[in-house]
């Protein structure tokens, strides 16, 4: 690849229930916008009974899927729709931020969806920063070695070139470029909510905690007896903050993300407390909120409240939302393969 | 508690600098680049600071009884307090690669390299032998940190000579101007290369020995501070004046000997730079002067990155100033100032002192160098010690 050639460089999010790809739609002319392209599937799969008339219907319809044996493994997008048809529960090749030792179609799952979301690499050196999670606060049985290492030994048998950013900095460098990578930025995730501290597009402090989407979806499940995807679905579909819920399902929902704001807030003000020769700002610093858990009308406003009653360490300028919450966490690991 | 941490460097002038980048990427390039170089320049710091941090305190004590004035203690926080990534040798810069370069034959007269390099001998001259020269910390005492041998980098001049116009109807003249000059030269020591306008190099000064190029001069580099350069760096000039445009042929044979002296002595890209950048009068404190090479020196077509970016080492390390002339000189532009003056602000800043009192402390300190080393007993003294 030449030194200008970017239109193979990528982005790539891994994330416990999304994959997506961030990408170049061409090399951008002096003083144009950058226009970056993204591409989404969820990081599922589900199985259903293998028959020749089942399989000849899925190749027929490009549902991607694999043939197990006497399985048949949908994945990606299509796997939610498979689970509303058959009543089944969705299977996750990750969980908390990393391959699931338990699961063990994991391996399998995510090669036939990075398979085709990023496709074979160009001749020459491809190249693909990919985002790897904190490890969690205060557990330091957090071992990410074998996560990465995995996903990196999948990415070079692509024939990419492969680095990895941390999630919490990726929404640093893809949201706050008006104040120079310098501030809070937080991925509220499907398994886990990621978040790094940087200065001046160092990172200064990152972590985890291990209380996001799945999180409430488990919870609420329990509670209501209802199916974690339905619950999830529900919360997607049409939850929010500061509003009256007239079904159970929303009320449930709401309290555990109340539980997880506020387990976020309260590591957040610890971490910072407890951390010795973190940078002196010599201003206000911003926090920037990003992933599906963060999208809720209100999620926003909720986690700002919690933070300006807490005695936060940091001065803090200002909450804001991601532009565009789903896809700044594969824009800032574009960001940083293309700033390499 | 599993959490990673890691401890930037406060770097507010590179805050600065950055918002004037309008693309965000190029932003963020730049800002993860200059914050590595100051992680790097940190790492290396501490790796001798805290081992040795009593015998620190002792020499700064030794460094302040010899200090005039009225203020010894202010001087002390300079050695104690030392300003995160500032007054710190620059970034060690990463070990760079030479391609090979070497000699392919050699007669009396000439030398053919393997990169096309010809090299002719017939001027060639010896002058004082280099055996050691003293390299100075970045601070501390006016006694040399350590001592080399070999040519740490490359200055390059114009001879500020008569010339001709370049047209094939004043062909005699212009290699009549051209022997003249390297006779002159020759007897003058000035020089170790001499680049004539037809392209053809001369070895004047052997590269064993210092040439009379450079002076009163100061550069810097991961290793320490170089001052008066004649003994440490080797003086290459193109036969030419400061307005005059030099030759498609010169810049041809200044890329073929640029990569063949740095192939030779290991010389960072770095340490390649001109006399405007390395030149001082200290009976004023100005930088500048001399002014050749002041702007226009073509780095990236001799294959140097641009140098003209790095913060001028007389004014960060010394307290060196520079008047408005010197910029009109460069062209109104000069990064390298911009850059010094902004991280002897942040030093200054850092020891809890205004940049003109930490300025004057700094040029008290250069002043005792520069008397160590015209003191032919002193151990500072170069050349044959």
């Amino acid at each position: 690849m030449s030194g200008n050639d970017t239109s193979q460089v990528l982005g790539l999010d891994i994330g416990t229930s999304r994959i997506v790809v961030a990408r170049r739609a061409g090399q951008p002319s002096p003083g144009s916008k950058e226009d970056w392209r993204y591409e989404s599937q969820l990081n599922a799969f589900v199985n259903i009974p293998f028959s020749k008339i089942t399989a000849s219907t899925l190749r027929q319809e490009s549902i991607p899927h694999t043939i197990e044996g006497q399985e048949i493994l949908v994945h990606g997008n299509e796997s939610e729709r498979f689970a509303g048809l058959l009543n089944a529960e969705i299977r996750r090749p990750m969980t908390r931020g990393m391959l699931d030792p338990r699961e063990p179609e994991s391996l399998k799952v995510i090669r036939e969806i990075l398979t085709r979301m990023l496709g074979p690499a160009s001749p020459g050196a491809s190249k693909v920063c990919f985002t790897v999670p904190a490890p969690p606060w205060g557990d330091a049985a957090g071992d990410l070695t074998y996560h990465e290492a995995t996903i990196r030994q999948l990415l070079t048998e692509f024939g990419y070139e492969s680095s990895s950013i941390n999630e919490g900095l990726a929404v640093v460098y893809g949201e706050l470029q008006d104040s120079n990578y310098t501030g809070i930025g937080i991925s509220c995730g499907g398994g886990l909510c990621n978040v790094c501290l940087a200065y001046l597009s160092v990172p200064a402090l990152s972590f985890s905690i291990p209380k996001a989407g799945d999180y409430i979806d488990a919870s609420a499940a329990r509670v209501t007896g209802e199916r974690a995807n339905r619950i999830r679905l529900a919360k997607e579909d049409s939850f929010h903050f500061n509003g009256f819920h007239g079904d159970k399902i929303r009320q449930v929902i709401a309290v555990y993300y109340d539980d997880m704001l506020q387990s976020l807030v309260s590591a957040l003000t610890e971490a910072f407390t407890h951390t010795s020769n973190l940078p002196k700002f010599n201003r206000p610093i911003g926090i920037v909120l990003s992933g599906g858990t963060a999208m809720p009308a209100g999620f926003r406003d909720r986690f700002e409240a919690l933070i300006r009653q807490q005695a936060f360490p940091i001065p803090i300028s200002g909450v804001k939302l991601a532009e565009n919450p789903l896809y700044s966490t594969a824009k800032g690991a574009l960001a940083c393969a293309l700033s390499e | 508690m599993d959490v990673r941490n890691r401890n930037p460097i406060p770097a507010p002038w590179l805050e600065l600098r950055a918002f004037k980048i309008e693309d965000p990427l190029e932003r963020l390039r730049y800002l993860r680049c200059e914050m590595q170089k100051l992680e790097a320049e940190e790492r290396t710091r501490n790796s001798w600071r805290v081992p040795i941090r009593p015998a620190l305190w002792i020499c700064a004590l030794g460094f302040f009884g010899f200090l005039p004035g009225p203020r010894p203690a202010a001087t002390g926080e300079i050695r104690a307090r030392t300003a995160p990534g500032a007054a710190a040798s620059p970034a060690p810069a990463a070990p760079e690669s030479f391609r090979p370069v070497w000699m392919v034959d050699r007669t009396d007269t000439t030398q053919t390299y393997s990169n096309g390099l010809r090299i002719d001998l017939t001027y060639a001259v010896s002058n004082k032998p280099r055996l050691r020269y003293p390299v100075f910390a970045t601070a501390g005492p006016a006694s040399p940190s350590s001592y080399a041998s070999l040519p740490s980098g490359i200055v390059y001049h114009t001879t500020e000579s008569h010339l001709a116009p370049f047209e094939q109807q004043q062909n005699g003249r212009l290699k009549e101007l051209g022997r003249n000059l390297l006779e002159n030269i020759r007897q003058q020591k000035s020089y170790h290369y001499v680049i004539d306008r037809f392209g053809r190099v001369f070895r004047v000064v052997e590269e064993s020995d210092a040439a009379n190029h450079a002076g009163r001069s100061v550069w810097a580099d991961s290793n320490g501070v170089y001052v008066n350069l004649n003994w440490s760096f080797l003086g290459v000039a193109f036969e030419g004046q400061t307005a005059e445009p030099v030759t498609p042929a010169q810049i041809t044979s200044a890329r073929m000997l640029t990569e063949m002296l740095r192939a030779r002595y290991n010389i960072p890209a770095g340490n390649c730079v001109t006399h405007a950048q390395i030149s001082v009068n200290p009976d004023n404190m100005r930088i500048g002067a001399h002014v050749d090479w002041a702007a226009g020196f073509p780095f990236e077509s001799v294959g140097l990155p641009d140098n003209y970016a790095e913060p001028v080492p007389s004014l960060w390390a010394f307290g060196f100033d520079y008047d408005p002339s010197l910029l009109a000189q460069a062209g109104g532009r000069w990064p390298g100032l911009d850059s010094a003056e902004d991280r002897l602000a942040a030093q200054a800043a850092a020891q809890g002192l205004t940049p003109a009192r930490y300025r004057t402390l700094l040029q008290r300190r250069y002043r005792e160098i520069l008397k160590a080393l015209d003191s032919p007993n002193s151990a500072a003294s170069q050349g044959g010690n």
